[in-house]
């Protein structure tokens, strides 16, 4: 019995694009622009219908059929409202702030794959709008571009709520950029390019492991791959999009509405909003990319011969989308927000160093795989650092275990001492051990001593 | 540079959009002056005055920033030699275990002297 | 795919250089993971360990295999006979000022703290002390070797940097008088970041015109490319600036004075050797390898230079009253004086005397200059070092000793016979008459007369005039700093005395000029 799957297509590669005529970039352009603006209010309608029915509550279901045309009424409602100016900021770059978040988000979007060759107007083209060879890297770029969109609309807020909350905003987006553009690394060790289209041609076959005459097809995916990498990947996502949990720099608590306080419900807050949902797709459409084989039909259908050909492969893309976005929901629901020194800490110290010492991992068993390959050398190397690492440990783990103790002799040392003398604790108290409390057998604990 | 041409059609495209929205909303909103509504929101209490050309924000976020930067060049380093690894083989290995030993040295500094910390 | 070929590196000849980086390195692990308490009796054994070790293999490579002729790691580093020469000078004197800098009442006790704040008490009764000084001296250390040895613009660049940048820190970090440590400080990162913006230009344009940033490669490119003149004369200049700020020539010397003012007296030391070593064998490789076919068009700018610097640092120095900042005067009136020896080029011959005369000179200078600057650390006032040159007055009374052998210093620079100074500028004065600079030279004994003046004013000024009722008093040197002295000052003598050692071993290193 053989679980091969049908015979993969190729995909296109590199060589494919740039040899589409004006008219048909034109065509693509739109349509993933028009694609994008109708996900973000089908995305804001879904947001809230599917937390509302995880909270038990019915969510929007007035405008339309299942309150589907919320978000065209919301759209239409924020055109009419008022556009203040405040009077302290600073008028240029207050205006031009959202035009710089919301610009790169959607160009971010050209060099996703959608799907494979298709015959457009008597074209053959890829249903990707352009592919570059440092296709990943220029995501990186306008993630960072975004960032200056965030940045200059609490600076020019002049606000003490905008200023924080865009300072917050910009630190946590760069600190988690580093992890995610580390998460990467993993991927490009096995595919070898940097470009989308080769990355999911890679993800077509994993190949297959031949075991007493069965040959077991590998897993093809690298979400299967490299799952450290994925999950910090997923991780790096909710943080690089300021979502829950990590949506600090909105934490109405604290900041009311952080850099987009001084923004009034209008156009321009509309378009901030945009900006926001149009990276979380984007991030949504790279992991897909990246580990989940892009537009490639998951198992059962691939055995299906037409299901990586033509237009269908669209289809499985929207669904990957759809489903990514809705973990988004999922974990909004689910988790609450955290601290920001705790963010701050967890990406700089547990994601990058997880994130080096995998790429090592990666890097080190794909070097054995490289013919005549010396491996004394990569043996010795890996002894060097695994030694290092564990001296290192050994360093930091006495340390806190001479901490521990400390701190439990402290401990210790106050219980005896509020035992002997419960006033030294600065009350009046008569000591909690008199029999008559409690009886006199009963064994008394002084509380605030733990 | 074809390759580039199609997101160019598409920044127009987002540009385009962009700027129409922004220079739309005065248009298309109403205008009834108040002058608390012009003032920053504070919660309703007096703003604060702030100084002009921004004014002073805490160290963290510079020495954040400068961190941002080393790793990220640590990164761009990574990406080429990603790509490249099966050809560079052995030496690829040993040369960025090197380099990522070098940067996590400055790093470990930087965590033990509470680079890191956010208090 | 494209074939992407694993480099060569020829790690055994490049073995100084990474023993000093990797000790750097290990420094800032030291830093990390030490307690306060030990770091510092780790880091003055690894750190002198470090560079005897590289001066060591130094010597070893030179008695073992000669001097190489190809450059190294892909062409980008040139270990040549100059470049192990320099190298040697380097660590010499780095040896000599890291025994200055174990001198721990030099360095501030937390950085951070504002000057004359709580902080900054908390922080001396407490006894902090930055020890980073070691590893940062290190990069320094390692930045001036690869500076002096690249043979590509680019790495030029990044050994400018790796050498410029641990310096700006470190000038900050003076104990006393902290506010103009740390202007000075800020001065010399700003002037400096400018200079290597210009560098950085003229490397841009230079490689517009030839295409690589290869030293000879962009030699090659002056015979062959033609009807680029403007870039290439534009990035001539530009990178001329970059450098030309580094050694201190004139127009380009305004932050000497304050920087070498500011700075703890040690790194001023280390700054003052150093960092003018690997300069000029910078100069020397970007004038002399890559535009030394231009040389008809860069010698009459760098007459101009080398006259201007000969003249304002001799005319400005007499009118100083500190003694850091007229030591920082006399050393651009010196690197005026090496200017000279740089533009003494012609035949291969003739480029081989300029070149071993100059590699004397700045060992000959950079020693003596060590030893001068100990000596300043060592005169001191209730707030620290008396800079200022009325409280030098009688010092020849109270300590005969410190006091004449400061003397001999001075009469070194000014190029007295029977000390190594002498030599030094005999040597550079001959071949820049042998090279035809003729009026060149008639300017640098001019200068060197007016220079004179003021080494001998300050001699007179100790030895005749009455010492000052509150007048400083002389630490008890610590062993590092007697032994600095005592150096410079053997070193001193004995090139004076009985050079030919040296100017053999300097002929040797100069005789197959640089590797193209």
């Amino acid at each position: 019995m053989n679980l091969m799957l049908a015979p993969v297509p190729a995909g296109p590669s590199l060589a494919d694009f740039g040899k589409d005529p004006l008219w048909i970039s034109i065509i693509k352009a739109v349509f993933i622009f028009v694609f994008l603006l109708l996900s973000v209010m089908f995305g804001v309608w879904m947001e809230r219908k599917l937390i509302s029915r995880m909270q038990n509550r019915y969510g929007p279901n007035r405008a339309g059929k299942f309150g589907l045309l919320q978000s065209v009424a919301d759209a239409v409602k924020m055109g009419l409202k008022e556009d203040l100016l405040p009077r302290t900021v600073d008028k240029v770059l207050y205006t031009v702030a959202p035009i710089i978040l919301v610009v790169p988000a959607f160009m971010a979007f050209s060099i996703i794959p959608f799907g494979p060759m298709v015959s457009m107007f008597g074209v053959e083209t890829p249903l990707q709008l352009t592919d570059l060879p440092v296709a990943v890297l220029f995501v990186l770029a306008m993630a960072s571009i975004g960032v200056y969109g965030i940045v200059l609309m609490g600076w020019s807020s002049r606000s003490p709520y905008a200023v924080l909350g865009g300072l917050r905003s910009s630190a946590q987006v760069v600190s988690y950029e580093i992890a995610m553009g580390l998460s990467f690394v993993g991927v490009f060790l096995f595919a070898g390019t940097l470009s989308t289209s080769e990355i999911v041609a890679a993800q077509a076959d994993g190949g297959t492991w031949e075991i007493a005459g069965l040959s077991i097809p590998l897993p093809s995916w690298y979400v299967v791959l490299l799952i450290p990498s994925f999950l910090i990947y997923a991780i790096t996502m909710l943080g690089e999009t300021n979502r829950v949990p990590f949506d600090l720099p909105e934490g109405e608590g604290e900041l009311v509405g952080g850099y987009q306080t001084e923004y009034s419900s209008s156009l321009k807050f509309a378009l901030i909003q945009m900006g926001e949902y149009v990276n979380v797709f984007t991030v949504s459409a790279v992991s897909i990319t990246l580990f989940f084989g892009g537009w490639r039909a998951p198992w059962p259908i691939s055995m299906w011969d037409g299901a990586n050909v033509g237009w269908w492969p669209m289809l499985w893309f929207f669904i990957k989308l759809v489903l990514v976005f809705s973990c988004f929901i999922w974990v909004r629901a689910s988790l609450p927000r955290i601290r920001y020194d705790q963010l701050m800490a967890f990406g700089w110290k547990v994601l990058i160093p997880l994130n080096l010492a995998w790429i090592m991992l990666v890097a080190t068993v794909r070097a054995f795989r490289v013919e005549d390959a010396n491996r004394g050398v990569i043996f010795t190397l890996a002894a060097i650092v695994l030694i290092g690492c564990f001296g290192i440990w050994f360093r930091f783990d006495t340390v806190l275990q001479r901490r521990r103790e400390n701190r439990a002799a402290e401990v210790e040392a106050e219980f005896e001492q509020l035992r002997d003398e419960p006033e030294a604790g600065g009350f009046p108290v008569p000591p909690l051990d008199l029999p008559h409390y409690h009886g006199a057998d009963r064994k008394e604990v002084p509380s605030g001593s733990n | 540079m074809e390759l580039y041409v199609p997101i160019l059609v598409l920044a127009v495209l987002a540009a385009g959009f962009a700027v129409f929205s922004v220079a739309i909303a005065p248009i298309t909103g109403p205008r009834r002056w108040n002058r608390a509504k012009l003032d920053a929101y504070e919660c309703g209490i007096e703003p604060t005055p702030q100084p002009v050309g921004g004014g002073r924000f805490p160290l963290k976020y510079m020495i954040t920033a400068m961190l941002f930067i080393v790793f990220d060049i640590e990164i761009i380093f990574l990406y080429p030699w990603a790509v490249a690894f099966d050809q560079l083989g052995v030496f690829g290995l040993v040369e960025m275990v090197l380099f990522i030993v070098t940067v996590l040295v400055a790093y470990a500094y930087v965590w033990r002297r509470k680079g890191l910390d956010w208090d | 795919m494209n074939g992407i070929q694993p480099p060569t590196i020829e790690y055994g000849q490049l073995m100084p250089l990474l023993l000093v980086f990797g000790a750097a390195i290990v420094g800032v692990l030291i830093e990390a993971f030490a307690p306060r308490y030990l770091r510092k009796a780790i880091h003055v054994p690894l750190t002198m360990l470090t560079l005897l070790g590289a001066f060591g293999l130094v010597i070893v490579q030179v008695l073992r295999d000669g001097v190489p002729t190809a450059a190294v790691a892909m062409g980008a580093i040139a270990v040549d006979g100059p470049s192990l020469f320099i190298w040697g000078v380097i660590l010499v004197l780095s040896v000599v000022s890291v025994l200055l800098i174990n001198d721990d009442d030099n360095f501030v006790a937390s950085a951070a703290a504002v000057p004359g704040s709580p902080d900054e008490e908390e922080a001396i009764a407490r006894g902090g002390a930055h020890t980073e000084v070691y590893p940062l001296a290190l990069f320094a250390i390692g930045g001036m070797m690869l500076f002096a040895a690249s043979n590509d613009l680019l790495i030029m660049f990044v050994g400018l940097e790796v050498m410029s940048l641990p310096l700006y820190l470190l000038c900050g970090l003076a104990r006393r008088r902290r506010l103009l440590s740390q202007e000075s400080s800020v001065k010399y990162f700003l002037l400096g970041a400018f200079s290597s913006a210009f560098f950085l230009y003229g490397m841009a344009m230079i490689y517009g015109y030839a295409g690589t940033v290869d030293l000879g490669g962009i030699n090659d490119a002056l015979g062959r490319v033609g009807g680029q003149d403007t870039l290439l004369y534009l990035g001539t200049a530009l990178l001329g600036v970059g450098l030309f700020f580094k050694i201190g020539a004139a127009p380009f010397q305004a932050w000497k004075p304050d920087v070498y003012q500011g700075a703890p007296t040690p790194i001023t030391a280390l700054m003052a050797s150093g960092t003018l070593v690997a300069a000029f064998g910078a100069v020397l490789r970007v004038f002399w390898v890559a535009l030394g076919n231009l040389d008809w068009d860069w010698r009459p700018v760098m007459w101009g230079i080398a006259i201007l610097t000969m003249i304002v640092g001799a005319i400005l120095a007499i009118t100083q009253t500190d003694i850091k900042r007229m030591l920082a005067y006399s050393s651009i009136a010196h690197a005026g004086f090496l200017l000279t020896g740089v533009i003494a080029t012609g035949e291969a011959t003739q480029n081989a005397n300029s070149l071993s005369a100059l590699l004397f000179y700045l060992l000959a200078y950079g020693i003596t200059t060590v030893g001068a600057f100990a000596v300043v650390t060592m005169v001191r006032d209730a707030g620290g070092e008396a800079g200022h040159l009325s409280r030098w007055a009688g010092l020849g009374k109270r300590s005969p000793a410190l006091a004449g052998i400061f003397a001999f210093f001075l009469l070194a620079f000014a190029g007295i016979p029977l000390t190594s100074g002498f030599f030094g500028k005999y040597a550079v004065f001959a071949a820049a008459v042998a090279g035809g600079a003729l009026p060149l030279v008639v300017v640098g004994v001019v200068s060197s007369a007016i220079a004179a003046f003021f080494y001998v004013r300050v001699i007179v000024l100790m030895f005749f005039s009455e010492p000052a009722a509150d007048g400083p008093t002389i630490a008890v040197p610590s062993a590092g700093t007697a032994a600095v002295v005592a150096l410079a000052a053997a070193a001193t003598v004995v090139l004076g005395v009985y050079p030919q050692p040296v100017f053999d071993l300097a002929d040797a290193a100069a005789s197959s000029l640089f590797v193209r």
